[in-house]
């Protein structure tokens, strides 16, 4: 079909243009990269053109601008704030863009803002799609009586209750290119039988009256507030936690097989500790380096190593090497596993080396080595424990909170002594109330812990949205939790040090959701780490249907594994299975600007993919492709099927190695 | 009759507001209208006022206009586009209505047809605008009308006690610019503002007819400070109706106000236009108590 | 931009015929799709009797690519059912009414408008794309969109407080542009001298 452009607006004639700047003399141009174009472009003609005009009459350009969608006031309003000093020398600034555009910079600045442009209507939305389809958005939608053909907009009278009888040889007296819709609409309907509608109905009348002001006001201000809540940007997918919300925690008992990879976290892979034929007793260290950033491997079971062997991984796209062993089913614990104290006879620095023996990582997916964060020489006021699980089907962090409140409270006071803080905050989202009140009941006097619910929203769980939200904290791009004094921890790695520290016991388990379409025996499930996902399949009975995927982590998030043959490791939060993404090719952008919108780290997706295609690795990376948290809000919103995930991986990719 | 030759000849314009009524059986209207007429020196017609539906103000016009009495044409921008005010207007001309009064018009929501398509084609601003281009021999798109022109004497409205004051400035000035050659104003309860306000106006040369709206009631004064745009009774007269409520029923204190607002404003402007809003038995009083008395002819 | 509020069930359940297929469009995730009362009325249509043979939801309908593509992946649903009801925006429905015209297709919302364009979050400023910007001389307040009459030439006297006739909760356009032209350009006569009359012909 013929695609339309939606060109929403031109620049005034030269005449117009010098009228409106009477007596400004010294201009600022600011114009917006046009929304209703395919995306082909860099640099919009028009800047260029008005800066001649102005010129040529002898006025003084003292800056340009040119911003991605000048109506979203949060990223405008931040960018204006920037290049305040040069704005705020000039007279007036001359705005190119529409309407909207034009007014929401003219709310921001105290200067005279002048509009350059006729904003005009093509018919047709932006944003949806280039189709030429039409809606007059009237509110009372006919479109069940026509055959499906709009009276409102493709009737030049815009009249409901049947054709005027001005048109002519099926065309519309207005214009011999224009069909009559009505005579479209009896056509169609003759064509279902169903004609006989149009006298069945009672004559209708409009109500103008339908979109009141104050509908209009309400809903608009309730949706932006739900857009700016706590973060900018997020989304709000379905949740789907039911299935699992209320299953208390089951043991899966260790196969006779764990695959127990040597890297588990970020940094250095780890050199073995043992080779094959070794025995090894549950929770001795079989993996173990001297790099700076690196995190223990600990056996999960007794028994015997079979291999040493580098194997598939569940995330990484290379083989690791990987330790088997088999299970002699003893479950003999490691001599070093004793207790190491309590949260009030452990010393400071010991808890750190608890920590770093037992192998603790982040347990919400970064597998970010603790011992690490924990070492910081940056201050830390706040000890933030994240009890957002802001993922859909996810449960495991939720049961944990209800199962094991003490646990997780001792084991942030724990963190929070490691790091000489007083201060430590759980946030919970509205969602999880259960857990809420749970925690309410054990937090302690005087301890230094609060406890704190906030609005459910996706990706409140990643750290930085975390922040802002709690602490209203900004993160700097390429900073982390700690240059703001704030160390983040997930529910489960405070359990884990809880853990360390109360019974000695290493990071060999964890708690993982089973849940989704397929999944006969859905849960929450303790099971140690290195376990395959194979074995865990036929223990929960999954069965994954056409269309759909098995995935390791969240339903957003998560990574598809396509071999099942691959182990639980430490980062482990759920194995689900959820719908494939739609099998549709992906369209050529259309600017619609969704994935600005929802962008929590206020980057601009659709350039960096446009600039990706182009392999123009250098802007990819000033437009701050190397901050893409991966959390997929823009690829979820997307009305062109980008895969935006996996493209900025590839960019991230292109721009580290390019760095080397 | 034009109002602006009155106004030349330095007499004291006085003017009523009459309703249609919602159907088309005239008597009542016609009736009261005749009871009024003998004091004023013409009537202003409404057009679908407060946006509720009633008899056409051109037919009410053409009525009165048989009798021998003078209409003020009112014409809103709300129910009629471009076209359709122009032919009225042109047909106004054909009766030979002479006073025009043109105003933007409520918004349909307030009315009894909320449903309906508020049309806001022009505005007051550009409907005298529009008027002025018929006078001139050609209609809005510049084609000539046949014959000779009409001529109309041209009113709109101004709130004088608007807060703020200055917007409403600047669109009379517009107005004027649009050939608008006379004011019939919002209602005035406070000297004190109506006096600054001619005094800002004095320059634009153009006469003012302060509005007078005869209080019913306490509650009618109320509202009308919560809802109605550019009116402000203020505490002492609200005392003042309060006090005699068994007179008020009657109208009387009513009366007494608005007969002593006229003697106190009358020297201030040019004329006075009465909104007795159904009370129209009672306007003969109200002039004769303030002393002013239309001279006519 | 368009948001749609689903139809009540007596606008819906007499037009139906026969087996049912209900599909739901999920896009426009800017604004939200009112999932709550689109299954109270599914659970309601069911209750009524209404023979509902399935249930797709989708997204972005509005895109015919993509709609013809799964038109194809959902054609034996499609065929089977009597009737169709769309639960989008009235793009959405257009399209798929005009790739299956030999089927009743019904609408199950009704569409609305607010202010700012499809694809970014609702803006408090709106834009009617008229074609004759006057921005540049009311200050940046357009008097088209915030003015409830549209009125080009100044206020019309309906405000009471700064808030329009209309609704208490709307300040009044003119007002506005007239508060910020006394800050902005005291001395700037041009609105004054100006008369415009729209050109609905653009």
């Amino acid at each position: 079909m013929q695609k339309i452009d939606y060109t929403k607006y031109k620049l005034k004639t030269k005449i117009e243009i010098l009228e409106m700047l009477t007596g400004h003399k010294r201009v600022y141009i600011l114009s917006c990269n046009k929304c209703f174009n395919e995306f082909t472009l860099d640099v919009e003609p028009e800047t260029a053109e008005l800066n001649k005009t102005l010129n040529e009459a002898g006025k003084t350009t003292i800056g340009f601008m040119a911003l991605d969608f000048l109506c979203n006031k949060y990223l405008t309003e931040k960018a204006l704030n920037n290049a305040k000093k040069d704005i705020e020398e000039a007279d007036a600034v001359a705005v190119i863009s529409c309407g909207v555009g034009v007014q929401t910079i003219a709310e921001l600045l105290n200067i005279p803002v002048i509009t350059m442009c006729d904003t005009v209507n093509q018919g047709g939305y932006h944003g949806i799609s280039l189709n030429p389809e039409k809606c007059g958005a009237c509110g009372e939608c006919y479109l069940s009586v026509t055959g499906g053909i709009c009276p409102v907009v493709d009737c030049s009278k815009g009249l409901i209750n049947g054709a005027c009888g001005g048109a002519k040889n099926g065309k519309c007296e207005v214009s011999k290119e224009k069909e009559c819709a009505w005579e479209n609409i009896f056509r169609r309907l003759a064509g279902q039988n169903r004609q006989n509608i149009l006298i069945e109905q009672q004559p209708k009348l409009r109500n103008y009256n339908l979109n009141s002001v104050d509908f209009v006001e309400t809903y608009v201000k309730s949706v932006q507030a739900k857009r700016n809540e706590g973060f900018y940007g997020g989304i709000y997918p379905e949740e789907r936690k039911e299935f699992t919300s209320k299953m208390a925690v089951e043991k899966i008992a260790a196969p006779d097989l764990v695959y127990i990879p040597l890297q588990q976290h970020a940094g250095a892979v780890c050199e073995p500790l043992v080779k094959k034929g070794d025995k090894v007793k549950a929770g001795q260290k079989i993996g173990d380096s001297k790099a700076l950033v690196s995190a223990f491997i600990h056996s999960s079971v007794s028994g015997e190593v079979i291999s040493v062997e580098s194997k598939k991984h569940p995330l990484l796209p290379f083989p690791v090497p990987t330790i088997i062993i088999k299970n002699d089913k003893k479950d003999e614990k490691d001599t070093s596993i004793l207790p190491k104290g309590t949260i009030d006879t452990i010393k400071k620095e010991d808890i750190l080396t608890v920590v770093k023996e037992a192998g603790i990582v982040g347990m919400g997916g970064a597998q970010f080595p603790t011992h690490i964060k924990l070492n910081s020489s940056k201050p830390v006021d706040t000890v933030l424990l994240n009890g957002c699980e802001c993922e859909p089907l996810l449960n495991a962090d939720q049961r944990l909170m209800v199962e094991q409140p003490e646990k997780i409270i001792t084991g942030l006071r724990l963190l929070m002594k490691a790091t000489g803080t007083t201060k430590g905050i759980i946030a919970v989202e509205d969602n999880k109330p259960e857990a809420f009140e749970t925690l309410k009941k054990y937090i302690p006097e005087g301890s230094g812990v609060e406890l704190l619910q906030v609005k459910t929203k996706y990706p409140e769980g990643a750290e930085r949205m975390l922040i802002k939200r709690v602490l209203n904290r900004e993160v700097p791009r390429g900073g982390l939790p700690l240059d703001v004094g704030v160390l983040v921890n997930n529910i489960g790695t405070a359990a884990a040090v809880y853990d360390a520290v109360y019974s000695g016991l290493p990071l060999i388990k964890r708690v993982i959701t089973v849940a989704g379409t397929g999944v006969s025996k859905p849960g929450n499930y303790e099971i140690p780490i290195g376990m395959l996902i194979s074995d865990i399949v036929k223990i929960c009975g999954i069965q994954i249907p056409v269309n759909f995927e098995l995935k390791m982590g969240g339903a957003i998030m998560g990574f598809p594994q396509d071999d099942l043959e691959v182990p639980v490791i430490k980062g482990t939060n759920g194995i689900i299975v959820v719908m494939k993404k739609d099998d549709l090719n992906e369209e050529p952008c259309i600017k619609c600007g969704r994935c600005v919108n929802v962008c929590p780290m206020e980057l601009k997706p659709h350039k960096l993919v446009h600039y990706a295609k182009a392999e123009n690795w250098d802007k990819s990376e000033k437009d701050g492709v190397l901050n893409c948290i991966e959390c997929g809000c823009c690829e979820d919103i997307c009305s062109s099927k980008s895969r935006m995930v996996e493209i900025f991986r590839k960019s991230k990719k292109m721009v580290r190695e390019r760095k080397k | 009759m034009h109002f602006t030759e009155l106004t030349k000849m330095g007499k004291f314009v006085i003017t009523s507001e009459l309703g249609p009524p919602k159907g088309f059986h005239i008597e009542k209207a016609l009736h009261e209208a005749e009871l009024v007429w003998p004091h004023v020196h013409a009537i202003n017609v409404t057009d679908n006022q407060s946006s509720v539906m009633r008899l056409s103000g051109l037919a009410m016009c053409k009525v009165l206009k048989d009798k021998n009495i003078e209409p003020v044409f009112q014409v809103t921008c709300r129910d009629r586009n471009r076209l359709a005010l122009q032919s009225d207007i042109l047909s106004a001309a054909l009766f030979g209505i002479d006073n025009l009064l043109l105003l933007t018009g409520d918004h349909t929501t307030l009315g009894d047809h909320k449903d309906a398509k508020p049309v806001f084609d022009l505005d007051s601003v550009s409907l005298a605008y529009m008027v002025k281009h018929l006078e001139e021999g050609k209609d809005l798109a510049g084609n000539a009308l046949d014959g000779e022109p009409p001529k109309f004497c041209k009113g709109a409205v101004v709130s004088p006690c608007a807060e703020p004051l200055e917007p409403q400035l600047f669109k009379m000035e517009k107005k004027i610019k649009a050939g608008i050659q006379f004011f019939q104003t919002q209602a005035v309860y406070e000297a004190d503002k109506f006096e600054k306000f001619m005094k800002r106006v004095k320059e634009f040369g153009v006469p003012v007819y302060v509005g007078i709206v005869v209080l019913k009631s306490v509650g009618m004064a109320r509202f009308m400070n919560e809802n109605v745009a550019g009116i402000n009774v203020p505490d002492n007269i609200i005392e003042e109706l309060k006090k005699d409520k068994e007179k008020t029923k009657s109208g009387q204190t009513g009366i007494e106000i608005s007969a002593r607002l006229i003697k106190e404003l009358k020297p201030l402007c040019q004329g006075v236009h009465l909104m007795p809003l159904g009370w129209d038995d009672k306007v003969p009083e109200i002039l004769k108590l303030s002393g002013i008395i239309a001279e006519k002819g | 931009m368009l948001i749609t509020r689903v139809k009540k069930k007596d606008a819906i359940l007499s037009l139906c015929k026969g087996k049912t297929l209900l599909i739901a469009c999920f896009g426009c995730k800017e604004v939200h799709f009112e999932e709550k009362e689109y299954q109270a009325l599914k659970e309601d249509l069911k209750t009524s009797n209404l023979n509902i043979s399935g249930e797709i939801q989708l997204d972005y309908l509005c895109n015919d690519d993509y709609t013809n593509k799964r038109f194809e992946l959902h054609k034996k649903e499609i065929d089977e059912a009597e009737t169709i009801i769309i639960f989008s925006c009235g793009v959405g429905v257009q399209t798929f009414a005009g790739l299956i015209p030999g089927k009743t297709v019904l609408s199950g919302c009704d569409t609305y408008v607010l202010p700012g364009f499809s694809g970014f979050t609702p803006s408090s400023h709106d834009c009617e794309q008229c074609g004759e910007c006057m921005l540049g001389f009311t200050v940046g307040i357009c008097p088209v969109t915030a003015c409830s009459k549209g009125l080009l030439n100044g206020q019309c006297g309906g405000a009471k407080k700064g808030k329009c006739e209309v609704s208490k909760n709307k300040d009044c356009g003119w007002e506005r542009i007239y508060n910020r032209m006394t800050v902005l350009k005291k001395d700037d006569l041009t609105l004054k001298k100006m008369i415009r009359v729209r050109n609905y012909n653009k």
